[in-house]
C-alpha cells in the first residue's frame, strides 16, 4: 500500500508519456501491428486451408474484367443486356396494364355516372386521380420489376467494386473519389439513394463532389421517359428486328453522356467552388459471391420496387387531381393548362421543347417518375385522344397532333438527363449536407445546365440542320 | 405616403437592433473577436521573444501586430489591467498567468495545424496560415475535445511541441543541422515553419519529419544531405532551421527498399514500413487494411491506365492509387 501511495497520479502520466516517447512510430501503429500479429497467431493455429481453388477463380474472373482490352467493354455490354431485357420484357406487360387499367377507368367512370354523381367528381377522381396512377403504375412497373433485380445480381455478385476499379483513372484525373462510381450505381436505382450512398467517401469535398453529380446518373423515375424516347423516335426509324438492340443501346449511350457531365462538372466543382486534392482512396474488391435468389427476388421487389413505386402513386395522384383541375378550369375559352403551357412556350421553344413539357417537369418536381404520364394527360386533355394503347399511337399523337421532331426527343433526353433533381432528392442532399445553400447548388447547378446545354443543341440543330 | 415611411423607418431599425443578428449585435461580437484576436497575438508576441531571451518593446510589438500607437497603447494598459503582462519602463514581460493565456493560444494554434494537415490531408505548407485565424475562435473545451480527438499529440506538423493542458511544454533534444557532425545519421524532428518562404524551400526540396538523413558535404556556401536514396543539397542559412536528433536505434536496411507502387506485378514482397510523412488518417486507413510491418502482399490486378492497381494482401483484394502506394515501402521476397 504504501508503495503505491508514493506513486503520484502525475508520475503516471509523465511515466507513461516518456514510455510513448520511446516508441518509434507511435502507439497506434504499435497497436494495430501487434494486433494483427495476434490475429495471424490465431489463424495458423485454428484456419486449415484447404486448397485455393476458388481463390484462384476470382482471380481468373478478375484478370478479365479488370483487363485493358476487355474491362471496359464488358462493363458496357453488361449495362447494354440490362437495358435491352428491360425494354424487351417491360414492353408487353406495360401494355396489357394501360389496357386493363383505362377498362378499370372506363368501368369506374361508367358506375360513377350510372350512381348520379356530378360530372367534376366523376372527372376529378377517374380521369384525374386514377389514370395519373394507371400511367405511373404501367409505365414504370414492369421495367423496374425487371430492372431491379438484374442490377441486384450484379451488386451481390461482386461487379460494382470491380467498376469502381475500372473507371478510378477517369474520377482521379476529375479530383473526385473512385468510390464515385458505386454511389453513381446506386442512383441508377435512386438519387436519393445515390446521395445518402455518397458516405462511403470519407472526405468531405469528394463526398460533395459525389452529391452534387449525382443527379446526372439517369434514376429510374427517369429511365421510363429515356426507354419511351428511345423506342418511339430513335430505334422506330430502325427495322423492328433490331429496334431493341438500338433502343438500349441509345439508352446506352445517354447514360455514358451522364458519365461525362459528371465527370466533367466533378472536375469543373473540383477546381472552382470545391478546391482540393484527391484524397486517401482505399477500394476492397470482395470475392465474388453466389447471388442469393429469394433475397434478390425480396429486396429488389419488395425494398426497392414497392418502395419507388409507393412514392410515386403518392404524388402521381395528387398531380393527377392537378392535371383534371388545370385542364377543366376555363378561363377565357382555355384551360388553365393551355394557359399556362403557351406562357411557357417561348422558353420551351428556345430550348427545342415546348410548353407542355416545361409544364409537366414543373408538376413532377415531387417525382420525376411522372413527366410522361403529365405530359401525354396534358396533350390529352387538349388533343381528341382518351386512350392510348402502344407505342405507335403515342407517335402518332406526339408526331402528328403536337408537332415533335427527333430535336424535341433528343433535347427532352438531355433534359431529363440534366434537370433538377426531383424533391426527395433535394430534401436529401439537405438531410446529409446540413446546408441550404449545397442544396441549393444541388438543385440549381443542375437545372442551369440543362437549360443551358438544350439551349445549345437547339440553336445548332436550328442553324446546321434547319430543323 | 407616411405609412410607407414609417414602415421603411421601422424596418431599418429592426435590422439594426434586432438582438443576435442585427448589425448592431453583428458590429459588437465583431469588436469583441478582434479585441481577443489582437491580444492573444500580443501575448503570443511577448511569449515568443521571452523564449528568445529577450522582453517585448513598443517597437517590436508594432511589427508583430501591425497596429497604430493608440491602439497598442490601450491594448497594452488593458492587459496589464487583467494582469497578463507586467510593464517596466518601456518593456513588456508576461506574467505568470499572461504565459498560460500564450500557451493555450499557441497550444490551439498547434493542435489546430495538427487537425489540418492529419485529417484534413490540407498540405503541410498552408496549415499555418489557416491556424492563424482558427486559434482565436476556439473554446478551452474545444481544444481539449480536438487534443482529444487527436490522441493528445505532443509535436505539431513542423514537430513544434504543442504546449499541454497546464502548460507544460515538453521541448525535444534537437540540433540544428548546422551544428551536426557529418556522416552521424540524425532523423529530423523539427521543421521551422516560420518564414513561410523559407519553410516552402524545405518542402519543396522533399524534406520531411521523421526521415533519416545524413550530412555528405558541408562546405561555407552549401551543405548536402542524403536519407540514402536522395540528395538534398541546402543553402547553409536554411540548415539552421532543420533540427535533428540522434537516430538510435534504425539500421540501414539490409535489402533494398522499394516502393509497393515500383514491385513488378505478381511478385511477392512483404510490408517494411508506411512512408514517415504519410500521416494522420490516412495512415491509420492503411494500417487498419492490415499493411503492417511483415505482411506479405502482390499487386494483382492494373487497371485500364495502370493506376490504381489492386494488391493481395491477407487473402484480400484491396485496391490503391499510386499517390497512396508510392508511400508504401516494401521488400522483395523471394
Amino acid at each position: 500500500m504504501s508503495e503505491q501511495a508514493a506513486v503520484s497520479p502525475g508520475d503516471i502520466v509523465r511515466e507513461a508519456a516518456s514510455l510513448r516517447r520511446s516508441l518509434q512510430a507511435g502507439f497506434r501503429e504499435e497497436v494495430v501491428t501487434s494486433l494483427y500479429g495476434e490475429v495471424e497467431r490465431i489463424s495458423r493455429r485454428a484456419v486449415r486451408d484447404a486448397g485455393a481453388q476458388p481463390l484462384e477463380l476470382d482471380q481468373r474472373i478478375d484478370r478479365i474484367v479488370t483487363s485493358r482490352a476487355l474491362g471496359l467493354p464488358l462493363m458496357l455490354a453488361i449495362l447494354a443486356v440490362i437495358f435491352w431485357l428491360t425494354i424487351v420484357g417491360a414492353n408487353v406487360p406495360s401494355r396489357m396494364l394501360a389496357t386493363a387499367l383505362f377498362r378499370v377507368e372506363g368501368l369506374g367512370a361508367g358506375a360513377f355516372d350510372g350512381l348520379g354523381a356530378p360530372w367534376w367528381l366523376t372527372g376529378f377522381v377517374w380521369h384525374g386521380v386514377f389514370r395519373g396512377l394507371a400511367w405511373v403504375v404501367s409505365v414504370m412497373l414492369p421495367p423496374m420489376a425487371i430492372f431491379f433485380p438484374l442490377f441486384t445480381i450484379l451488386e451481390d455478385l461482386g461487379y460494382l467494386p470491380r467498376v469502381a476499379f475500372n473507371l478510378d483513372f477517369l474520377f482521379k484525373r476529375a479530383g473526385a473519389h473512385g468510390k464515385q462510381a458505386l454511389t453513381m450505381a446506386m442512383g441508377f436505382g435512386c438519387n436519393a439513394a445515390g446521395v445518402i450512398a455518397t458516405r462511403v467517401i470519407d472526405s468531405p469535398r469528394e463526398r460533395l463532389v459525389a452529391i452534387l453529380t449525382n443527379n446526372f446518373v439517369p434514376c429510374n423515375g427517369r429511365f421510363p421517359t429515356l426507354i419511351m424516347l428511345a423506342t418511339v423516335f430513335v430505334a422506330a426509324a430502325f427495322p423492328p428486328a433490331v429496334a431493341s438492340l438500338v433502343a438500349a443501346g441509345s439508352v446506352v449511350a445517354i447514360v455514358l453522356v451522364g458519365v461525362l457531365f459528371t465527370l466533367v462538372v466533378s472536375w469543373a466543382l473540383s477546381r472552382t467552388i470545391l478546391k482540393g486534392e484527391a484524397s486517401v482512396f482505399t477500394l476492397e474488391l470482395p470475392p465474388y459471391r453466389r447471388p442469393g435468389v429469394l433475397r434478390i427476388l425480396y429486396t429488389s421487389l419488395i425494398d426497392r420496387t414497392l418502395f419507388v413505386l409507393w412514392r410515386a402513386i403518392l404524388t402521381a395522384a395528387p398531380a393527377g387531381a392537378v392535371i383534371w383541375i388545370l385542364g377543366n378550369i376555363v378561363v377565357g375559352g382555355e384551360s388553365l393548362a393551355t394557359h399556362v403551357s403557351q406562357a411557357l412556350n417561348p422558353l420551351g421553344h428556345a430550348v427545342g421543347l415546348d410548353g407542355v413539357i416545361l409544364l409537366a417537369y414543373i408538376i413532377a418536381i415531387p417525382a420525376n417518375e411522372i413527366v410522361v404520364p403529365t405530359m401525354l394527360m396534358v396533350y390529352m386533355a387538349e388533343g381528341m385522344m382518351t386512350d392510348l394503347q402502344g407505342f405507335d399511337e403515342l407517335r402518332a399523337l406526339l408526331v402528328g397532333q403536337h408537332g415533335w421532331t427527333l430535336l424535341t426527343a433528343v433535347n427532352l433526353m438531355l433534359f431529363s438527363l440534366l434537370h433538377n433533381p426531383c424533391a426527395t432528392t433535394i430534401i436529401t442532399i439537405y438531410k446529409e449536407t446540413l446546408s441550404a445553400k449545397w442544396a441549393s447548388i444541388g438543385a440549381l447547378m443542375p437545372l442551369g445546365l440543362a437549360f443551358l446545354v438544350t439551349f445549345l443543341t437547339a440553336t445548332a440543330a436550328r442553324t446546321f440542320l434547319g430543323h | 405616403m407616411w405609412s410607407t415611411w414609417a414602415f421603411a423607418f421601422f424596418a431599418l431599425l429592426v435590422a439594426l437592433l434586432w438582438p443576435g443578428t442585427g448589425v448592431l449585435a453583428r458590429w459588437r461580437r465583431r469588436r469583441v473577436a478582434l479585441g481577443r484576436e489582437q491580444a492573444e497575438n500580443a501575448l503570443k508576441h511577448l511569449l515568443s521573444q521571452s523564449s528568445a531571451g529577450h522582453a517585448a518593446s513598443l517597437a517590436s510589438l508594432q511589427g508583430a501586430l501591425r497596429a497604430s500607437d493608440r491602439a497598442l497603447l490601450s491594448l497594452t494598459e488593458r492587459l496589464e489591467r487583467e494582469g497578463l503582462i507586467r510593464t517596466r519602463g518601456t518593456e513588456f514581460r508576461l506574467t505568470s498567468e499572461g504565459e498560460r493565456v500564450a500557451l493555450q493560444v499557441v497550444r490551439a494554434h498547434r493542435l489546430w495545424e495538427l487537425y489540418l494537415a492529419d485529417e484534413l490531408g490540407v498540405p503541410v505548407g498552408q496549415v499555418h496560415e489557416k491556424a492563424e485565424r482558427a486559434e482565436h475562435h476556439l473554446s478551452p473545451v474545444e481544444v481539449e475535445r480536438l487534443s482529444a480527438a487527436l490522441g493528445h499529440p505532443e509535436t505539431d506538423p513542423h514537430g513544434d511541441p504543442i504546449p499541454g493542458r497546464d502548460g507544460e511544454v515538453i521541448a525535444p533534444e534537437l540540433t540544428p543541422l548546422s551544428a551536426w557532425p557529418v556522416g552521424r545519421p540524425g532523423r529530423i524532428v523539427h521543421l521551422e515553419d516560420e518564414p513561410p518562404l523559407a519553410y516552402a524551400q524545405l518542402a519543396a526540396l522533399g524534406l520531411r519529419l521523421g526521415q533519416v538523413v545524413h550530412i555528405v558535404d558541408a562546405t561555407t556556401t552549401r551543405l548536402v544531405l542524403s536519407d540514402g536514396e536522395n540528395e538534398y543539397v541546402l543553402a547553409p542559412m536554411l540548415a539552421g532551421n532543420v533540427h535533428v536528433t540522434a537516430a538510435a536505434g534504425v539500421a540501414a536496411p539490409a535489402e533494398p527498399v522499394l516502393r509497393l507502387s515500383d514491385l513488378p506485378a505478381g511478385s511477392l514482397a512483404e510490408v517494411v514500413a508506411l512512408d514517415p510523412g504519410l500521416r494522420g488518417f490516412m495512415r491509420r486507413r492503411l494500417l487498419d487494411l492490415g499493411f503492417t510491418p511483415g505482411a506479405r502482399i502482390r499487386p494483382d490486378l492494373t487497371t485500364f491506365s495502370g493506376d490504381p492497381r489492386a494488391y493481395r494482401l491477407r487473402g484480400t483484394t484491396i485496391a490503391l492509387r499510386r499517390d497512396h502506394s508510392d508511400r508504401v515501402l516494401v521488400r522483395a521476397v523471394a
